[in-house]
């Protein structure tokens, strides 16, 4: 059986729907605008909301990357990219630089983000608030009123009970001295790659059915406070096992044969790169 | 040949998105409106925006000196419904609209409520000339430092617009064309000064 589909899977009408609401996320950032989430042949919390917007960008001209958890080759991400190719007939890459569109999965890559690349993250809780409050007729409210206690709360029982910020991923950021946002599991590490990223970031959750978005050169904050200042996660001293590198966000892998551990860049695409451009 | 509404449509928006998320710069969709061959009296680049943007989902609202004609002629061709200008998700200034019609928009044009500020409307403004000129000083979200922009626009819409989106996330987003097809976007988080000589 042959079925052809439109061209980027949906029919003009669904991309209308996500493109009104990107541009609405756009001219109010951090702000999560809610849209009719589209039913898509991946499971919802595969990415969904990430693929609908990647879906409804891409062009004719353009060249994508898809990671996942840093990985390129990943089955997630192999997916995404056979559904885009198949129905729109464009490349993908593993290369960072030579994307215009990186779909992400929980990692910024290593390599800074420029001018004319737009960055997709896949979202799973949008809501920042959600652990505090499960209402979402509440935390609408909360956001209208600006009204941010439970997201610091929320820091300060981490604080009582680790003796630190503990976040391991999604550690909540005030965008524009206005709205706390989730910045998708991202993990810490990768937060300031958000503030003034000369990309735009554009964030998509499909099951919560909500749209938001970072500009370039918008002000993101990880919030913290003055005597507990935010960390990122610390390699210490550590090398990556496979390219030497240092000062990334990487991998801690346990070999059962010689029962040590070692540390690998979770980034697969930087970590091939500097690998070949090594001489031996 | 004629406009291809999945890929012209599509490389527009990117152009958009690429001025909507960088205010103050100007994106030129010549090379799509070249191929709008429908006779709507409007400018190619506000019928690309029209198909961009419209369809059953949301309301829209014409100021022209031959609105009626108009709204029934994009009624057609999208299937969106006309609201009242207090009401419409979309508002087209076209440019045979007189001045005061423009500042009478921007006062009632709707700028949603706190809860939910996206459900605020965009106006879409067709003026003879949209420029990098150096009559406005922009800053804000999605400029490095602070960036300018000229449009051939007169009377008091920029007092009106800066009352207007005074209660961020509450306000309003503008997209401005003009004849040669450029496009400039001015969302409500962008801080507008005049240039003052001197």
């Amino acid at each position: 059986m042959q079925i052809d589909y439109n061209y980027a899977f949906f029919d003009e009408g669904s991309k209308r729907e996500i493109r009104r609401a990107t541009l609405k996320a756009i001219a109010i950032p951090g702000y999560q605008v809610p849209f009719a989430s589209r039913e898509m042949p991946i499971g919802r919390g595969w990415g969904t909301g990430g693929l609908q917007l990647t879906l409804s960008l891409v062009g004719k001209d353009d060249v994508v990357k898809v990671i996942d958890q840093g990985s390129d080759e990943s089955v997630n991400a192999v997916n995404i990219k056979k559904l885009i190719e198949k129905t729109t007939g464009i490349s993908t890459t593993d290369e960072t630089s030579e994307a215009t569109i990186i779909q992400s999965r929980h990692r910024i890559p290593e390599v800074p983000l420029k001018d004319g690349q737009i960055m997709v993250l896949q979202v799973p809780l949008p809501e920042p608030l959600r652990f505090y409050e499960p209402s979402e007729f509440e935390t609408k409210k909360l956001h209208a009123e600006k009204e941010y206690s439970g997201a610091w709360l929320m820091l300060f029982e981490q604080i009582m009970k680790y003796g630190n910020l503990a976040t391991d991923a999604d550690h909540p950021v005030m965008v524009d001295d206005r709205y706390v946002m989730a910045p998708s599991p991202i993990p810490r590490f990768d937060n300031s790659k958000m503030n003034y990223s000369e990309a735009l970031i554009l964030l998509g959750a499909g099951r919560e059915k909500k749209i938001y978005a970072v500009p370039p050169y918008t002000k993101v904050v990880s919030l913290a406070f003055d005597d507990y200042p935010f960390e990122v996660e610390s390699f210490e001293d550590n090398h990556c096992k496979q390219c030497g590198a240092a000062g990334v966000f990487m991998d801690e892998i346990y070999d059962d044969e010689t029962e040590t551990t070692y540390f690998q860049c979770n980034d697969t695409s930087y970590c091939v790169a500097r690998l070949n451009h090594q001489t031996v | 040949m004629k406009l291809d509404v999945v890929h012209d449509v599509q490389s527009s928006y990117r152009k958009l998105i690429e001025s909507m998320s960088r205010p103050g710069l100007v994106s030129n969709i010549g090379e799509q409106a070249a191929r709008v061959d429908i006779e709507t009296g409007f400018y190619p680049s506000t019928t690309i925006l029209m198909f961009m943007l419209l369809d059953t989902e949301v309301t829209f609202h014409v100021m022209s000196k031959r609105a009626n004609e108009i709204t029934k002629l994009i009624n057609q061709l999208t299937y969106a419904k006309a609201a009242e200008a207090d009401n419409a998700d979309y508002l087209f200034v076209l440019g045979d609209a007189d001045p005061r019609q423009l500042e009478k928009v921007l006062r009632i044009a709707k700028v949603g409520d706190l809860k939910n500020p996206h459900e605020s409307a965009t106006v879409i403004i067709e003026t003879s000339s949209v420029t990098n000129g150096n009559e406005f000083v922009l800053t804000g979200p999605g400029i490095a430092m602070e960036t300018t922009a000229r449009v051939n626009m007169t009377g008091e819409w920029l007092e009106i617009l800066a009352e207007k989106n005074v209660e961020y996330p509450l306000g309003i987003d503008l997209i401005l064309t003009d004849e040669n097809h450029e496009l400039l976007c001015l969302p409500r988080t962008s801080q507008i000064l005049k240039r003052v000589a001197g």
